[in-house]
């Protein structure tokens, strides 16, 4: 006998899933609904992530639940959760209100978890394949705008080709080591077998683009320009934390013993994805399109990470996760606020001098983008210092100094934005706005930001013991 | 036996026979009426050899749905007649380039059928225990629903969403669609149906329709 308490999270999501999509059939105009409906479910969901906590392995040890996989579904359900939350009010403004929007949103979620916890290649993709297909739905929701279906249709085809070159390394994986479980993989795979190291670069290729690191990020900034704003919030901040633990499962389980393969490929991708996300931003005029920019750059920091190899450079990267989510919910909300005569607006140079008459958002975007650029003592600054300093201690210096110079590179677009809101001439008034939701999630953001260094090892114990 | 041969080169050729015929028929519709006749002799091939599971799977899904599926797409894009010639004027046609693709594809396939070797090591089909009993789809049945139950509903889980986001991305509300109302049809009485109007000479009466 199975015992499904280990997999109860994800039969009560699908089962919430279920039920939401008959209510959403049944009641007309049921969106606010299934809204507060969907935060309930994944409220709910997060509790039975809690309950297991141990190391467990079912269906043919495919399916794994440990520290590593409930902590990074309480981390996708609670980011999701807000990212609901705070575009609330977005969604019903562009009208692209419907009930099916949190389902799909749902059923991503769903397929992350799988993501996480797969111990096979098999589950593995399927997983990815569930979390990828509700995002090209997702991109082009908005289908009467012609861009938003323009990245639709972009997205779908880039994400295609990476999970058909992804598919090919898992057959190929499959073929020179003979098994697809992870643990059987690791036992089976040694730096001789040229085979599977070639297998290996199709599976980084498809998990690089799926978490848009250069050279596969192409597709990041005309996605997050064209979707609506809401979505590009999800695109953000959800994916990313399934892809970088996925990723931190395959480089940690069946990939362990060929190190030396994988780490001067992880080395090349992040640097060129810090040094593109710096350089690159610096022109953009959308900040939509910063933020993608911006959301490369700080892949970057995350795979350095990751590139280390240790347990304490993995952890370093799921912390500069943690803190990059709390970071990418505060700027999509001040984005929210960016509107103007009932019309949402995503030119940067319409925040020009808005501290006069909006000193709130102001001093939120100041913190945010300060803790962006990696600015002590906001939140931003330890999620580097904690990679860089595993980074050094693994000896890769020329990757630290890098990534310190970038980080200055990147910190003139920031600061350039702080710089349009308090020093330019005020030209354009920004709407007040009186939601609580976005203002609700602006505010935890920030205290959240600011408050970090206080206790930072709340976070930091949590994370380092994920990894035993 | 010797019926067992001759249902085996009477598929064989037929098969061969249509995808030649794919390539060389003028008319593309008929080309993809070859195309349908080709997979179902290879699915009869795969039948003969006991593996009926990949046979019927190739039955329904490339005849069912994909070839099907060509066919719509030949019949709605209107190129029914393909001009065959080598040149027009001095431009080379696809037929020379596909010729061309076709001899390297060729060449490739026998160099890697040239160079192949078996790995030593590699799991050969004798050591599998095979029930003879129990049917391939029977063998599958038996796995797919227990042990990779999971995969299975994941699959179904796919499936569902692309159906909902098949729906949401093309469906559209219609405005002026005219619908059947049963109890608004039994409810009219003359009163609210019938009107009497004095008709003026050479001027008709206006009725909204």
């Amino acid at each position: 006998m199975i015992n499904l308490n280990i997999i109860a999270p994800e039969i009560f999501l699908f089962l919430s899933i279920a039920t939401l999509l008959m209510i959403g059939v049944f009641k007309q105009n049921s969106y606010s609904l299934i809204l507060n409906l969907s935060f309930l479910s994944l409220i709910g969901t997060g509790f039975l992530i809690f309950l297991n906590f141990g190391v467990n392995e079912i269906l043919l040890e495919s399916f794994i639940s440990d520290p590593l996989s409930s902590f990074s579904k309480i981390l996708i359900s609670l980011s999701c959760l807000f990212v609901l939350f705070s575009s609330q009010r977005f969604v019903k403004d562009k009208n692209i209100s419907k009930f099916e929007y949190p389902i799909i949103i749902l059923l991503s979620v769903l397929g992350m978890f799988f993501m996480v916890s797969s111990n096979d290649l098999i589950l593995f993709y399927l997983g990815l394949e569930l979390q990828s297909l509700s995002l090209y739905i997702l991109a082009s929701f908005d289908r009467k705008n012609i861009k938003s279906a323009e990245s639709g249709i972009k997205y779908f085809v880039l994400s295609a080709l990476s999970s058909g070159l992804l598919l090919y390394g898992c057959s190929l994986l499959y073929g020179f080591t003979g098994s697809t479980n992870f643990e059987l993989i690791k036992n089976s795979l040694n730096s001789g077998n040229i085979g599977a190291v070639f297998a290996m670069v199709f599976i980084l290729v498809g998990l690089a683009f799926k978490i848009s690191a250069v050279p596969f990020h192409m597709w990041t900034p005309d996605v997050y320009e064209g979707a609506p704003t809401s979505i590009t919030s999800f695109f953000a901040i959800v994916p990313k934390v399934a892809g970088l633990v996925a990723l931190i499962r395959f480089m940690d389980s069946p990939f362990k013993n060929i190190l030396e393969e994988w780490q001067i490929i992880i080395i090349f991708i992040s640097v060129a994805s810090m040094i593109l996300g710096a350089v690159a931003a610096i022109g953009q005029k959308n900040i939509k399109r910063l933020m993608a920019y911006s959301s490369i750059g700080h892949i970057g920091y995350i795979l350095a990470g990751v590139a280390t190899g240790t347990n304490s450079g993995y952890s370093s990267s799921l912390i500069y996760m943690s803190i990059y989510a709390v970071m990418n919910l505060g700027a999509f909300s001040c984005i929210y606020l960016m509107k103007k005569n009932g019309e949402y607006v995503e030119e940067i140079s319409n925040l020009s001098g808005i501290s006069k008459d909006r000193p709130v958002l102001a001093i939120s975007f100041l913190i945010i983008f300060f803790s962006l650029a990696g600015i002590p003592p906001l939140g931003g600054f330890f999620a580097k210092f904690y990679v860089f300093m595993s980074v050094i201690e693994s000896k890769m210096y020329v990757l630290a100094t890098i990534g310190l110079l970038t980080t200055v590179i990147s910190a003139f677009y920031y600061l350039k934005i702080i710089k349009t809101i308090y020093f330019d001439g005020n030209k354009f008034k920004l709407d007040d706005s009186k939601s609580l939701s976005v203002n609700g999630t602006l505010f935890m953001s920030c205290f959240i930001l600011i408050t970090f260094f206080l206790y930072p090892s709340i976070l930091n114990s949590l994370i380092y013991n994920l990894f035993g | 036996m010797i019926a067992h041969a001759f249902f085996f080169y009477f598929f064989s050729i037929m098969a061969i026979f249509s995808a030649l015929m794919v390539i060389a028929s003028r008319n593309t519709v008929n080309s993809v009426f070859f195309l349908i006749l080709d997979f179902i002799s290879v699915g009869c091939l795969f039948i003969m050899v006991g593996a009926e599971f990949i046979g019927m799977i190739l039955l329904i899904v490339y005849v069912g749905a994909v070839a099907v599926l060509f066919l719509f797409v030949v019949m709605m894009l209107n190129v029914a007649q393909q001009k065959q010639s080598w040149f027009i004027g001095k431009k080379a046609t696809h037929i020379p380039s596909g010729l061309l693709v076709g001899l390297l594809i060729f060449l490739e396939l026998l160099v890697v059928v040239g160079g192949w070797q078996y790995k030593d090591n590699l799991m050969s089909s004798s050591t599998l225990i095979i029930n003879e009993q129990i049917s391939n789809t029977h063998q599958l049945g038996n796995v797919l629903y227990t042990e990779y139950f999971l995969y299975f509903q994941l699959s179904g889980i796919i499936l569902l969403l692309a159906m909902i986001g098949a729906i949401i991305l093309t469906f559209r509300k219609r405005d002026n669609v005219k619908t059947q109302s049963y109890l608004k049809q039994i409810s009219r009485d003359r009163s609210s149906s019938v009107i009497l109007e004095e008709v003026k000479f050479n001027k008709g009466v206006k009725v909204d329709d």
